[in-house]
């Protein structure tokens, strides 16, 4: 049986007319169990794999698909409802043969093996046209926990630019996808879009020979997700705003557009499936002033899981004299304040970069160096050093390199979001 | 938790059977040994005159300490973890803000202030409806003694508790009648003591334990006796004729007034509020200081904690500020107690603010004597 735990991390205590009060709620996950066996119904895996002509180009790509997609198959657990999918200028079944979804056994394992050896490049990237695909298969069966697995090597072409969107309106709260471009001739920002839409991730693969690795512990993720659906449910009082509520790590994700009004003061935002994992929230709510000595809740955050309530926390606001309580930030709220300050600042960067203003990508990137260094984000630091020349972190001051591969800079942005934990206690 | 459990009944903490005071709030626990145990409605109880017997001293002291499921800020519900679900105002604990009336002539609030987070001040209250009798106790628990405010309140009960079962004394001099209050305030204080001394054995007698001033009124047809520990306050307040201030700090605040220095000067050194004489288990000195006064007119015998006459520390101050709020209130303890609650915690209400008033009217108390005398 799954246990969740939540844990707020803020400084209560707001000067005389302050009304903005920041927490950060750290969820954990325990005994999460494996996708579709926690009696609450049954999980689906779609695995789509782009066919398009440029995965011939050169053919190491399509031949280490064929091989990621294979390994993928051998991670889903027998009982599970699969399919594979071909993505070239139109979505084609590849197993079952007839748009539908199989039991995941020993036989309908061997027959889709059989089938993606078979696989070949041909035709354009008509991603939207893939997601509808995924969602209309998904709806096909009776299932608690539906998630997908999208690999393509371009942009999208060969469809109408509203055709993503539209997809993706449809898909929203259906499914979850996990998105990886191969090479580095696919346009980060259209997959960004639909692992924000759909609740997954996004990556790069630069070599080919890395993504069997990468789908293999994507469904083995996948698969530890025995928890179907969490949400973040959130009451604030009346008359008070929610600034917004983000994910804040593993990763940086604004929940904030997804809230749906549940009850006058009640919100809930989407957090998808879980499993043994923890996950902490930046949520910021701007309350009514209150006369000082006064404590109120600014936030009730609750973890909820098939209408049960998992776990609670309370977000409270203290009005006090004290400027010694009031001047202080709480650590965890710096921490991830500049962690999304960081993923921002390097997104903005790369897009003043590719628009030829480089005196504004030096300053944002120099920013993001900074961040990074202070924060102790190697990860980050790492990916930044390939882009630009830090001559003094702790200054933020960097130089553009002169020849970046479009790989590298693709890296930075994909993985912009990655936080790391707030180190304890110093 | 199971229905066996017991709860405290102002805030719901889970208590253990046989505790006098809730560990949570710090509320009184009558007859806890029932989960439904309720703490009495404030109405006004009879304390004995001459020749009665004494009453029962296990009898709960009158108080309205209610835990309420509506929220006092918007009218919305509380919910179970304490706070508002409309307006998220926490649930005010009975603790931190209480008033008792035990008469129509006698009344207090007692109130956590602004700053602090708990409130460790306390107080008792008793009287008899005819204006006869009445008892004042306020303790201030010492805050940089944890669990201070538990031993404040129990100081407070016991001590009233005890005054309450001292029989009215007949006719007699006011020399007599000044040593019957003295011995009365002398044994009140002792019972006090071992309050506290008790609160800090409960909690295995830790290092620092928890302790407490205190200054006891008691108000006997026209004589006020005083006794007290530490900073805490009672003034006669006559509304013609000079203010008093009954008692003296023992503090080094009086010491450094008494090496010379003014009032000002002695209040702006950070040693004023260290108090040389208290109440608890590492108390050097808990023998009371006693005065006296008698009551030849109108006037409101206030007994208060520091929260309250920091913002007004001479005499002449405090009573400008009770003759001011009354000409409001009018002859009403309670709503005047109120007041002075109120306009303490406006100035900043840094510390926890308690305002005990008895209106003392001899004028008034004869005509009773005399209709009821028949």
């Amino acid at each position: 049986m799954a246990e969740f735990k939540a844990e707020v991390f803020q400084n209560e205590f707001l000067a005389e007319g302050a009304t903005d009060v920041h927490a950060v709620v750290s969820v954990a996950c325990t005994g999460a169990g494996t996708a579709g066996q926690s009696g609450h119904g049954e999980a689906a895996e779609i695995i789509i794999v782009d066919t398009s002509g440029s995965m011939d180009m050169p053919a190491s790509k399509i031949v280490a698909a064929r091989r990621a997609a294979k390994v993928a198959l051998g991670e889903i657990v027998d009982g599970t409802w699969f399919a594979v999918i071909s993505g070239h200028s139109v979505a084609q079944m590849v197993y079952p043969s007839h748009p539908g979804m199989a039991k995941m056994t020993d036989v309908t394992r061997r027959e889709a093996v059989h089938m993606i050896d078979a696989l070949r490049a041909g035709g354009a990237t008509a991603i939207g046209a893939w997601i509808s695909a995924a969602t209309e298969l998904f709806s096909q069966v009776q299932t608690a926990q539906r998630h997908a697995i999208l690999l393509t090597d371009g942009k999208i072409e060969g469809e109408p630019p509203s055709a993503l969107p539209q997809a993706l309106r449809a898909a929203e709260g259906q499914f979850q996808c996990d998105c990886r471009g191969i090479g580095s001739d696919w346009v980060v920002d259209e997959l960004r879009e639909i692992a924000n839409a759909l609740l997954g991730t996004v990556d790069i693969i630069a070599k080919p020979d890395d993504l069997e690795a990468d789908f293999e512990s994507m469904i083995r993720t996948s698969m530890s997700r025995g928890v179907a659906d969490a949400r973040l449910r959130v009451w604030a009082p009346q008359g008070s705003d929610v600034l917004f509520v983000r994910q804040v790590a593993p990763s940086v994700e604004d929940l904030s557009a997804k809230a749906v009004q549940v009850g006058p003061l009640i919100r809930e935002y989407p957090t998808g499936a879980w499993s043994d994992e923890s996950r902490d929230y930046h949520v910021a709510v701007r309350v009514p002033v209150a006369p000082l000595g006064n404590e109120r809740l600014a936030a009730r955050v609750e973890v909820v899981v098939n209408d049960e309530v998992m776990a609670k926390s309370l977000v409270k606001a203290t009005w006090s004299p004290d400027a010694n309580l009031t001047t202080r930030i709480d650590p965890a709220v710096a921490h991830y304040t500049g962690q999304a300050q960081l993923a921002d600042a390097i997104q903005k960067g790369l897009a003043a970069k590719a628009a030829g203003d480089d005196r504004t990508a030096t300053v944002l990137l120099g920013e993001a160096a900074k961040i990074a260094h202070d924060s102790g984000n190697e990860d980050t630091t790492r990916l930044l050093s390939k882009v630009v020349d830090v001559v003094d972190a702790e200054a933020g001051t960097v130089r553009l390199k002169a020849n970046i591969e479009r790989a590298d800079e693709m890296a930075l942005d994909t993985r912009s979001t990655k936080t790391t934990r707030i180190r304890k206690e110093p | 938790m199971t229905s066996e459990e017991l709860t405290c009944p102002a805030c719901a903490a889970p208590i253990a059977v046989g505790d006098t005071f809730c560990e949570a709030c710090g509320a009184q626990l009558s007859g806890a040994s029932s989960p439904d145990a309720q703490l009495p409605p404030a109405e006004p109880q009879e304390v004995p005159v001459a020749g009665a017997p004494a009453v029962d001293t296990t009898a709960p002291i009158p108080r309205t300490v209610k835990s309420s499921a509506v929220c006092a800020q918007c009218g919305g519900r509380i919910l179970d973890d304490g706070f508002c679900g409309t307006c998220g105002q926490k649930a005010r604990s009975p603790r931190d803000h209480w008033s008792e009336q035990p008469a129509a002539w006698v009344g207090g609030v007692c109130d956590r202030g602004i700053v602090h987070t708990a409130n460790e001040d306390a107080m008792a209250l008793a009287a008899t409806a005819d204006g006869s009798l009445a008892i004042l106790v306020v303790c201030d628990g010492v805050t940089s003694a944890p669990h201070s405010d538990r031993a404040a309140l129990a100081a407070a009960l016991a001590a009233c508790g005890q005054l309450t079962a001292v029989p009215m004394l007949g006719a007699t001099s006011v020399a007599a009648s000044v040593n019957y209050w003295t011995e009365a305030l002398q044994s009140a204080a002792n019972e006090a003591n071992s309050a506290a001394v008790g609160v800090a054995h409960t909690m295995g007698d830790p290092p620092e334990p928890p302790s407490c001033t205190f200054v006891a009124a008691v108000v006997a047809g026209s004589l006020i006796t005083v006794a007290w520990c530490g900073d805490s306050r009672a003034y006669w307040l006559p509304d013609a004729g000079p203010p008093r201030q009954l008692t003296v700090d023992h503090s080094l605040g009086t010491e450094l007034m008494a090496s010379g220095k003014s009032r000002a000067e002695a209040e702006a050194d950070p040693a004023f509020h260290t108090i040389t004489r208290w109440l608890g288990n590492d108390s050097v000195d808990h023998e009371p200081e006693i005065a006296s006064q008698s009551i030849d007119g109108p006037g409101w015998l206030l007994v208060c904690s520091d929260g309250l006459w920091n913002y007004a520390s001479a005499v002449d101050e405090i009573a400008a500020r009770v003759s001011q709020l009354s000409a409001t209130t009018g002859s009403d303890p309670l709503p005047l107690a109120a007041a002075l609650v109120e306009w303490a915690n406006a100035a900043g209400g840094h510390d926890n603010v308690t305002a005990a008033l008895a209106r003392c009217d001899p004028s008034l108390r004869l005509q009773q004597e005399r209709t009821s005398g028949g």
